[in-house]
């Protein structure tokens, strides 16, 4: 059964992230997404396999890393992992067993639940790893569980995961269809669709917008988004992330060029009177 | 902050007072440095020429005042008796009284003429006695007080012909009768304090501030002649006076000043201290934003996460304090060490961490310096290649640390203090005795930093895993990478780095080697007894032992090169990538830190943007808490901004108020020496 034997890839676990649910918590980061939005900050949680991170702004092109080597696991990328003098090369991705991750986050326990926190899973994309999601969920059952998803994910994947989801954090990045599939790569109903059954399920939810100046921050789209949740009668709040100048730092690491057309400068003050209009709270992070 | 107190603050930061400052006539040093005299008498008649050189300065506006115009203070000896005296003994840096806690309070409650009546009465005792060495004593200390009198009474004239009445009749009291309200026992504070630093002492710390003073601010409070406001403003320009002179006072680097203030904690009877004062400081000190005096508070594992979040929005000030101690550790291993429980749980900190008794300790908590990683190094090169397993070489490793502080103990010959008869009168049984401070207090115990822990564990993990487990490298050849700073051996040195257990990530195979040394250090120095009928304490400190050790040691077996720092106090190695701060406080709160009680922080840097709203406030308190429910004893966080600093080695001109905790005090960047500022850079910094 998968639950005795589920895996998975994960790309970091962050001790006491802060904006990840309510108390102090554990995020875990699964690697791994459907969604290529263009202003993606985390490049090495896309992919669904290892891959190597090279800190190329230090690299002294020695070429020792070219050099054959027998390390079993430097075969998949043609180039040693151990072999940089200066320590830039590292594998980015590590494949987990979710009984002993459980076991350690477990091991935060009192510290979690004495102070009304708890963990947190993030990616990527979480529900993308469904089978080692779903039985991480079940074993870390006495403590809070959050999840921040994109959405999109079959629903009765969505609505399995959310029997064992405490909190949900979901992000809405375009209400219009077209444009949300022009800059995430993915069309929007499937997410909109599970935000109708998470509105249903009465599971606490906070909305999350990453702020893409010209993108995504004009009023007729954050209107548009909290006409959607008005009714919701779990939704905590909404939350918007200012869009984050260094999105593009970590892209050349995982040799991906950050291909982001916008003007940064265009990005305008946000009136959170248009959330309040509709009775819908919200806050910039 | 009103709008008084911001005059006081900007004036202090521009340091316009700096212009009314001058030298000391050097005319007027032969006085005090004529050889035919005894040390004592030479020091209170420096103490009477330097008063009496001071040029009073009173703003009409000004409620607290005393600062310093003259700029140094010339010692007592000439050169040639300087280098006899480090012949015979063993000097302890400066050689001045430095880094314990004075009991201001005693004076402060009694005033200094029954002080004047008790000195006499035993100087005539001594005559009768025929007690010399006494006479010179306590004539020395009468001659301290009248001159802290006349430069008293000349403060009171100029109050008076600047027309500022309050202080004149404030000095008309003070300081020969005992402070009546919380005004007058600031000032009264302001004197002892000031008299100090001219005397000679340096590292003066404030002490369990809270506690003496809050009897006078609550009894003008029940009187209602102060309101919570007027004290606050009080405390405000009372704290601004601690960073008048502090720029004149000896330091390894400026900031470096010993002016730490405890609150909190609880009674010599063990009832729960914290206080109203004990607020109104934490709300000063953020108000203020000055690095001094800095803030200790003492905590235990029934604090109120309240508490723990107003330190917090502290923190978040970027001043690296308060630094908390944990009673419930602090305590019973300061009894452990023979310290009578109710002088334990009245404990303070000395200029960093050490922790120390208030009036009672002559303790030298810093007298030496234990290298962790230099005894791992020695012992590798001498005893590994010969090990056939790895509890060998544990034991050696053990070995050498024994040897080495004997070898330390040994080492603190004949001690000598230059004498302090006006500190004295602020340490218990000195005037009882007719004998200086300088001489022994109640309490003369020695205190040992433990340097470069993390360093040392990794090392002593790395050569377990390699050469006995794996046995992927022999015992020469590991050696051999060492000694030669890992040239030709990049690719071990960065597997030594980065594959192996490391302190910090909560992996018990590298923290109980970190428990071994622990324990290891408090055994080498347990029942070993000093010259002056003191133990010797181990701690868990570095101060500026991580980059002088660090230069000392070349590189070690974790994979560190020569020249590259340890890290500071009780962290993680800094080159460290640790799993983030849960795992590092679960790595550093696995031992029995009652038996290492000199004192030295866990010290963690927190990204500034971290401390933003509320929520953000509650977590790191929760952080905080955790940390001393875990046994932890001493923990010291900071709000930091590499960028900030990366900036201000450029452009030092646009930070001149960013402020940096170093390892025991916090300072301005753009003051320190690059290689300071290069260490906190370098340091962990935790984004959440």
């Amino acid at each position: 059964m998968w639950c005795n034997m589920a895996r998975g890839l994960l790309f970091d676990i962050k001790e006491l992230s802060i904006h990840d649910g309510p108390g102090p918590r554990i995020t875990v980061f699964l690697k791994g997404c459907p969604l290529r939005c263009q202003w993606c900050h985390n490049p090495e949680g896309l992919a669904f396999e290892q891959e190597l991170m090279v800190k190329t702004a230090q690299c002294l092109h020695c070429g020792l890393c070219k050099k054959p080597c027998d390390h079993a696991e430097c075969q998949p990328f043609q180039r040693c992992l151990h072999a940089c003098p200066k320590g830039l090369i590292s594998l980015c991705g590590e494949e987990v067993d979710a009984e002993q991750l459980a076991k350690q986050l477990l091991g935060y326990r009192d510290f979690l639940m004495d102070n009304g926190g708890g963990i947190t899973f993030s990616g990527g994309e979480p529900l993308a790893q469904p089978e080692f999601l779903l039985a991480l969920l079940q074993k870390t059952k006495p403590l809070h569980r959050a999840i921040q998803t994109s959405g999109y994910v079959e629903s009765p994947i969505f609505e399995a995961a959310l029997e064992h989801i405490d909190y949900v954090m979901l992000d809405i990045k375009h209400t219009d269809n077209v444009i949300h599939k022009q800059y995430t790569g993915v069309d929007n109903a499937l997410i909109l669709k599970n935000l109708e059954l998470l509105k249903k399920s009465g599971k606490p939810f906070v909305i999350r917008i990453p702020l893409i100046p010209g993108i995504n921050d004009a009023v007729e789209n954050l209107e548009n988004t909290a006409i959607l949740i008005k009714d919701a009668k779990a939704l905590v709040r909404v939350e918007l992330l200012p869009y984050n100048p260094f999105a593009g730092s970590k892209y050349p690491m995982v040799g991906k060029k950050f291909a982001l057309k916008f003007d940064e400068q265009e990005s305008r003050p946000i009136d959170l009177s248009l959330f309040k209009k509709h009775g819908v709270e919200a806050v910039i992070l | 902050m009103t709008e008084r107190i911001q005059t006081l603050l900007k004036n202090c930061l521009n340091k316009k007072h700096h212009a009314l400052r001058q030298p000391m006539d050097s005319n007027l040093t032969a006085a005090f440095q004529n050889p035919k005299l005894p040390p004592v008498v030479r020091t209170s008649l420096r103490l009477k020429a330097l008063l009496q050189a001071e040029r009073p300065i009173v703003e009409p506006f000004q409620k607290i005042v005393l600062q310093r115009t003259i700029t140094d203070v010339p010692g007592i000896f000439c050169e040639q008796e300087l280098e006899e005296i480090h012949k015979a003994h063993y000097i302890h840096e400066l050689g001045n009284v430095s880094n314990i806690n004075p009991n201001y309070d005693k004076i402060i409650s009694m005033g200094m003429e029954k002080l004047e009546e008790q000195v006499k009465t035993r100087l005539l005792q001594c005559q009768n006695e025929q007690d010399m060495a006494g006479e010179l004593f306590l004539s020395s200390v009468l001659q301290s007080i009248g001159a802290v009198y006349d430069l008293c009474d000349r403060y009171r004239q100029e109050a008076m012909t600047v027309g500022n009445t309050e202080v004149a009749a404030l000095l008309s009291r003070i300081p020969r009768q005992p402070a009546k309200s919380f005004h007058e026992a600031l000032q009264f504070f302001r004197i002892l304090h000031f008299t100090l630093w001219a005397e000679g002492e340096y590292h003066n710390t404030v002490g369990r501030f809270d506690q003496f003073m809050f009897p006078y601010l609550q009894r003008d409070l029940e009187r209602n002649i102060l309101t919570e406001e007027q004290a606050l403003e009080l405390l405000e320009e009372f704290f601004i006076s601690f960073n008048l002179d502090s720029d004149l006072y000896p330091g390894v680097q400026q900031g470096d000043d010993g002016q730490s203030l405890m609150l909190g904690g609880v009674t010599r009877e063990g009832k729960d201290a914290i206080n109203l004062l004990s607020f109104l400081c934490l709300k000063a000190s953020r108000e203020l934003k000055v690095i001094d005096p800095k803030i200790n508070l003492r905590v235990n594992k029934n604090t109120p996460l309240s508490l723990f979040e107003e330190g917090t929005l502290l923190t978040r000030e970027g001043l690296g304090f308060p630094q908390y101690s944990n009673d419930d550790i602090v305590i019973p291993g300061l009894a452990a060490l023979g310290y009578s429980l109710e002088d334990a749980r009245n404990y303070t900190v000395a200029a960093c961490w050490e922790f120390i008794i208030p009036g009672a300790g002559m303790d030298v908590c810093n007298i030496g310096a234990l290298s962790f990683p230099k005894v791992v190094n020695a012992a590798m090169e001498r005893y590994l290649d010969q090990c056939k397993d790895f509890e060998e070489f544990l034991g050696k490793v053990n070995q050498q640390l024994q040897q080495e502080c004997t070898l330390m103990c040994s080492s603190f010959d004949n001690l000598y203090f230059f004498p302090a008869p006006f500190m004295s009168i602020l340490m218990e049984g000195c005037i009882e005795n007719a004998r200086d401070i300088s001489l022994g207090g109640q309490y003369n115990n020695y205190g040992i930093h433990g340097t470069g822990i993390a360093t040392a564990a990794d090392s002593l993990a790395a050569i377990q895993s390699l050469v006995f487990k794996e046995k992927s490298i022999s015992a020469q050849e590991l050696i051999g990478a060492v000694k030669a700073d890992f040239k030709g051996y990049e690719l071990l040195q960065q597997k030594l780095r980065l594959d192996m257990p490391k302190m910090g990530c909560d992996n018990d195979e590298v923290d109980d080697l970190a428990a071994y040394l622990l324990d290891a250090f408090a055994q080498a120095l347990s029942g070993k007894s000093n010259e002056r009928g003191g133990i010797y304490r181990a701690g868990t400190a570095s101060a500026m032992f991580y980059l002088r050790h660090a230069a000392e040691t070349p590189s070690s077996a974790d994979g560190r090169s020569g020249g590259e720092p340890f890290g500071a106090n009780f962290t993680p190695s800094l080159f460290v990538k640790t799993k983030g701060p849960l795992s590092v406080i679960n790595s550093f709160t696995k031992f029995d830190l009652r038996k290492t009680i000199n004192g030295g922080p866990l010290t963690m840097e927190f990204h500034s943007t971290l401390f933003r709203d509320g929520d953000s406030i509650t977590k790191v308190a929760q952080l905080v808490k955790y940390f001393i429910q875990r046994g932890g004893h001493q923990f010291q966080l900071n709000a930091v901004n590499r960028e900030a600093m990366m900036d201000a080695q450029i452009h030092p001109e646009n930070h001149a108020q960013l402020v940096v905790r170093i390892w025991g005090w916090s300072a301005y960047f753009t003051q320190l020496d690059k290689e300071y500022q290069d260490h906190v850079i370098a340091r962990e910094e935790y984004v959440v």
